[in-house]
This record gives structure tokens, sequence and C-alpha cells, in this order.
């Protein structure tokens, strides 16, 4: 029995290679323990392992890109099985069915899936949701943003962030990990210090009117609306503190324009 | 203290909220250059992001504003016509530059959609909003994305220059034909509208393909297309005549969406407009009925049956219900276009199938791992170990069972 200890998060990169070596060994899934580190430290009883030797293989094996794409995301995910979950699906690829991703309604498949669709959502969420809020720093504008992933989805929207704001400075923090631009090199920082976030910018006020009049007071749909941003978004989403007052108001509202019709 | 911008954003987005067209379509992808130092922006293909929802239910996804709500027409369905007393604002070029930027800069927004009321003339109208599109791409290297509401009768000078600047060009065609138009938007005329549109398909067409003499592309001209909106329930046009209009926009003007907007009661409405709103789910049916124009290979006749959709039951199930003989279809033999005519599969539950199918056979316990609607299915379809039994489909009421309890959400405006 081998156990293998990703002591990285997400571990993309760690477990990509411990799995390449592991197959080039032919170590089938149910011989190996996977951990993170996370889990070893709250195991007191954990005893030392031997790092698995990750010298060149025998044998390179080509996993398709399909594959290694699904991975990609699933290895974001907060969920401790999704090392052993990718090592079997990995093995089951390679020595059962080349095609196996195309079945999905296989128990492994799906909860590949399941894993790769949330790591998904939740990273299209925070290229959404997040909000930047500006400082003068060293005399320079500095954008500073919080935000709170469910899964490890900052390293996933690096890029996006990086195009989009590319001649912006900016930081965004969230709880594992931050990540600051400054127009030209990316520095990652684990674990940082929250205080640092600015509590007011002086545009969002204009935001709040912004988003205060788009909407249609005859038309509330309130549940559409939480299924596309549910409340744990919310915190960190300075126009979310209209909505109650939004929908307590717009029936009156809705009144008001028909009966401002009929005159 | 109130400040002058914010009363000018509350008087010109709320004046913009009764426009339909707020996701921004995909116009491919871009981003600032290595050597760009001071852009900003990118598409990322495919939609915009929604990066936030108001409570009734829409995505906001960018800056959505009137240039100006002062109006020289007197179109009866809406709000900013000459007649109507609403407060009046006007942004300036820089103001709505500024906000633009300011707004992507804190990722609230995708980019700018910007609408207009029609000051001085429509050429002087169109002249400030490219202005706007073209401050932001010149001067501030805006890779964001831009959607400007063309204006009716404005030059083609103006609306060839618009496309050099915006992702996507719009001109809405309001009411579906020439009487109703003449009777709610007396200033404007169908043919004039159908004119500008084929200008910009050509263009658009044009400079996707063409080269310059020395071999070089054209610099892009409104690469997320044309769209336009139709408002719904002022007018007695019925829904036959609402998606043969469409149809045509599709298919002679390429339109890349077609809006329906139920019409909403109005504050200071015009005597002309009917009282009460349309009911929201006509909206809803017919934008299930245009995408299975679109997306699944219906026709027109195929899908509206009598003048009007079916409120009772969804386009595609109404067209089964229709059409039962046909059924049950196998899911594991039939082609893609019969498979998409199978109430309850999406285009996406199409490919799934199809992709497994070239595996395996497909079973009943395969269906419920995809969490498909299996109550409305079941009568309708056929795999591996199960069959449907024959006499189900022509039994009496069969139907009923899928009439949904009418929700109050939808009916009520």
């Amino acid at each position: 029995m081998e156990t293998i200890t990703i002591n990285s998060v997400p571990g993309f990169d760690e477990w990509r290679m411990a799995a390449r070596a592991c197959l080039a060994q032919a170590i089938p899934p149910e011989n190996i323990i996977w951990q993170s580190a996370q889990s070893v430290q709250d195991d007191l009883f954990g005893h030392s392992q031997q790092p698995i030797a990750t010298t060149k293989p025998q044998k390179q094996h080509a996993i398709p890109k399909a594959v290694l794409m699904l991975f990609k995301y699933a290895l974001c995910h907060s969920d401790a099985h999704r090392f052993a979950l990718c090592y079997r699906v990995l093995w089951r690829v390679m020595f059962e069915n080349k095609h196996l991703i195309r079945l999905k309604t296989d128990d492994d498949i799906m909860q590949l899936m399941t894993l790769a669709k949330a790591v998904k959502r939740d990273a299209y969420k925070m290229s959404a949701f997040l909000r930047f809020r500006e400082v003068n720093l060293d005399d320079n504008e500095h954008f500073i943003a919080w935000y709170e992933p469910e899964h490890f989805s900052l390293e996933l929207k690096l890029d996006f962030f990086q195009n989009r704001f590319k001649n912006m400075r900016w930081s965004i923090l969230t709880p594992y990990r931050a990540a600051h631009w400054d127009t030209e090199t990316l520095r990652l920082e684990d674990n940082p210090d929250s205080s640092v976030v600015p509590d007011d910018d002086h545009i969002e006020k204009y935001w709040l009117t912004y988003y205060a009049n788009i909407f249609n007071p005859a038309r509330i749909k309130k549940e559409a609306m939480l299924s596309s941003m549910p409340k744990k978004y919310w915190k960190n989403m300075p126009e979310t503190s209209l909505i109650d007052d939004m929908i307590k108001q717009s029936d009156a509202r809705a009144r008001k324009m028909i009966k401002d019709g009929r005159k | 203290m109130h400040d002058k911008l914010i009363q000018k954003l509350e008087i010109l987005s709320d004046a913009a909220k009764y426009d339909a067209s707020c996701a921004s379509g995909s116009a491919g992808k871009r981003k600032a250059g290595k050597t760009d130092k001071t852009g900003i922006g990118s598409l990322t293909g495919g939609s915009g992001i929604c990066h936030s929802f108001t409570p009734d239910g829409r995505c906001v996804s960018l800056l959505k504003i009137l240039m100006t709500n002062y109006c020289i027409y007197d179109c009866h369905y809406c709000i900013n016509r000459v007649s109507s007393s609403v407060r009046r604002a006007r942004f300036s070029v820089k103001e709505t530059v500024d906000l633009t930027l300011n707004f992507y800069k804190r990722n609230y927004i995708e980019g700018l959609f910007l609408s207009s009321g029609i000051v001085g003339s429509p050429d002087l109208t169109m002249e400030s909003m490219v202005r706007i599109a073209k401050s932001l791409r010149l001067d501030h290297g805006f890779k964001g994305y831009i959607h400007l509401k063309t204006i009716p009768n404005a030059s083609p000078e103006l609306q060839e220059e618009a496309g050099l600047y915006a992702d996507r060009l719009s001109i809405n065609v309001e009411m579906p034909t020439q009487p109703s138009l003449n009777k709610y938007a007396p200033e404007k005329d169908l043919g004039a509208i159908h004119g500008s549109m084929n200008t910009l398909k050509d263009k658009i067409a044009e400079h996707k393909t063409d080269k310059t003499y020395s071999g070089k592309r054209l610099p892009r001209f409104a690469p997320g297309g044309q769209s336009t909106q139709m408002i719904i329930g002022a007018d007695d046009s019925n829904d036959k005549v609402i998606l043969g209009t469409s149809v045509k926009l599709y298919n002679q003007q390429k339109l890349r969406r077609v809006y329906y907007s139920a019409f909403s009661p109005i504050p200071d409405a015009s005597e002309v407009l009917p009282l009460k709103p349309a009911p929201l789910i006509r909206e809803h049916r017919l934008y299930q009925a245009d995408w299975l124009l679109r997306f699944y290979g219906f026709t027109l006749d195929e899908i509206v049956h009598d003048d009007m959709l079916d409120m009772d039951y969804d386009p595609k199930l109404a067209w089964a219900l229709r059409n039962r003989h046909v059924f049950p279809v196998d899911l594991n033999k039939a082609d893609k276009l019969m498979l998409l005519r199978v109430p309850g599969l999406g285009a996406r539950t199409v490919q799934k199938i199809l992709a497994i199918r070239r595996h395996t056979k497909l079973n009943w316990i395969d269906l419920t791992k995809m969490r498909l609607p299996l109550k409305k299915l079941k009568p309708f379809i056929s795999v591996g170990d199960y069959a449907p039994d024959i006499h189900l489909l022509d039994s009496n009421n069969f139907e009923l069972q899928f009439k949904q309890p009418k929700q109050f959400e939808l009916f009520s405006a």
C-alpha cells in the first residue's frame, strides 16, 4: 500500500507528477491512499511516508487532453477525495477504455463531472461577482478585492484577470492565497492579511444608483435571481444591500406606474 | 448632498430598463496586446459574464443607459416620447466614457449598452453616440463590449462609423407590421429600418471576408452582428405574424437575436395604449418558439398551429401532442433531428445521448443518471429496457397531465 501526500493547494502539478510515477510503476488505484497536507495535519497518529520515486518513469503514458482538462478543474475542488478519484479515472482510461469520459453515466465519470462542474461554476462566479475597490498606494491607483471562493478557484482565473486588467495594479485576496499584479509580474502570497481590504470606494454609490434603477419593479422574480446569485455571494457585493428594500417597495412602485399610466 | 451625476444616472438608467436586450452577445475574443501599456479590457468569447442579478431575475452585464431621454419623436409605447412628462437628462460624452471605465475597472460590467432619445436630429444624436464609442476605443484602448442602438434615419456614413467601434449594433423594429408602426410610432418607417439593417448586414459580411489590396484583413466591424426588439401585446399582431417577422429578420437581415418585450405599463402612458400589461407567459412562449426555429429545425407552420401559441404547453410539447403518431421515439436509433423533437430533451442532452450511443446501449437507468425530466419524457420515448404502454399516447385527456397549474408570478405583471 502506497500513501501519497499532496502538500500544495490545489495540487494539480504535484498530483500529476505522482500520478505519472504511479502509472509508470503500474500501481493500481486500490493500492494507493491519497491525502492532502490538511488531512495529514488533522491525523494525530499520522506516520511519515516515503515520497514515491519521481524519477523518470520507464514508460511515458500519453494522457488524452480532454481528460487532463477535466482533471484540471476537478483537482481544484475542495473535496479531499479528488486525488483518489482522478487517479482511478486515469487508470481506467489507460487500461479499461480510452473513451471512458464519453460515458456520461459511468459512476466515476459522473462524480468527476460533478466536481469539475462545481469548480467551473465557482470560478465563473469569481470572475463575475468579485468587486475591486480603489486605493492610493505609492501614488498609484491600486485595486483591491476580497473574495471567498468555495473551491481553489483563484488559480483558474488568474489569466482572466491579467488579460482583462493588464495595465491596472491589483490585488485579489482569498482566504487561502492572494495574487498581486503590478502590470508586469504576478506574485502569489499564501494566507494573506485581509485587513488591507478597503471598506469603501468612491464609485460605489454610482453603481448602487445604477443597480436600483435598472430593475423593473413590475416583474419581481426573486427565485430566478437567487438561483443565479445565491445569498452566499452577497456579502462581498455592495449592491446586494439594496435588494430587500427594492423588493419591499416594488409592489407600490409597480402600482404607481399603472396608476400614473391611467392619468 | 445629491450630486448631479447621480441624478442623471437615476433618470437615464431608469429610462433604459424597458429594453430587453441586456445581454452581451458573442463577438469573439479580444485583449490588450503585449506592447499595449494603457488599454483595458477583454472579451472572453461566448456570451458575456453576468456580473450581478436584479430582483426581476435579469442579468446585469452591461452599463445599459440612455445618452439622453430628450426625444423629438412621439412613439406611444415609449416613456420618453416628446409628449410625456418624465424628468429629462443628458450625459456628456466624457461622463459616459468615465462612468463606463470606472465601472469596468471595478469588475461591475462587461461594457456599455448605449441607446438614446433623439435630440436635434437623428444625425446629431448618432454622431454623439459614435463619439462615445470612439473615445472609449481610441483614447482609452477599451477592449470591452460596446453595443450601440443605432438611430433610425441616421446617415449611412454614421452607421458605418459606428460599426468600426461597436461590437454589436441594433435597431428596434418595435412593431411587427407597418400598420402597427403607423399607429404607435408615426415617425418610424419599417422600410427604412430594414434598409439600415441591410446596409449593416452587407458591411458586416464584407469586413468578415474581404481583404485590402495589400492583403490585410479589413478592421473589425460589429463582429457581434445585429439584434432587434419587438414589443408584444401593445398592438393586436398575433404570434404567427410576430414569429414570421422574426424568421424574415433571421434569414434576410442575418440578425443574431430578436428580443421580445411584453408590453408593460409605463408612467404617463399615451391613450392609444392598452391599459393592461401583456402576460409574461406570452413573451416566454415566444422566446421558446424562437429558440425552436433557430436551433431545433422546426418550421414556423409546425410551431404555430393556429394564429397563437398555446399558453398551456411549451411549443415543443404542443407540437408533440399534435403529432402523437411519430412517438414513441427509440433513443437508441432515432437520428439527431428526431431526438431534438422529443419533449424534455434539450440540445445538450441530445449531444450526450449521441456520444453515449456510440459506445453502449441506453437503458432506463442511464436516463435517471442524466437527471432528465422523466415524467415528461416517459410517454414519448423508448430505450433498451423500457417502452411506454402503446395506448397511453392515445388515451383520453392524455395532455392534461402536462398542464401546469397557473403560476401567479408568470401572469402577474
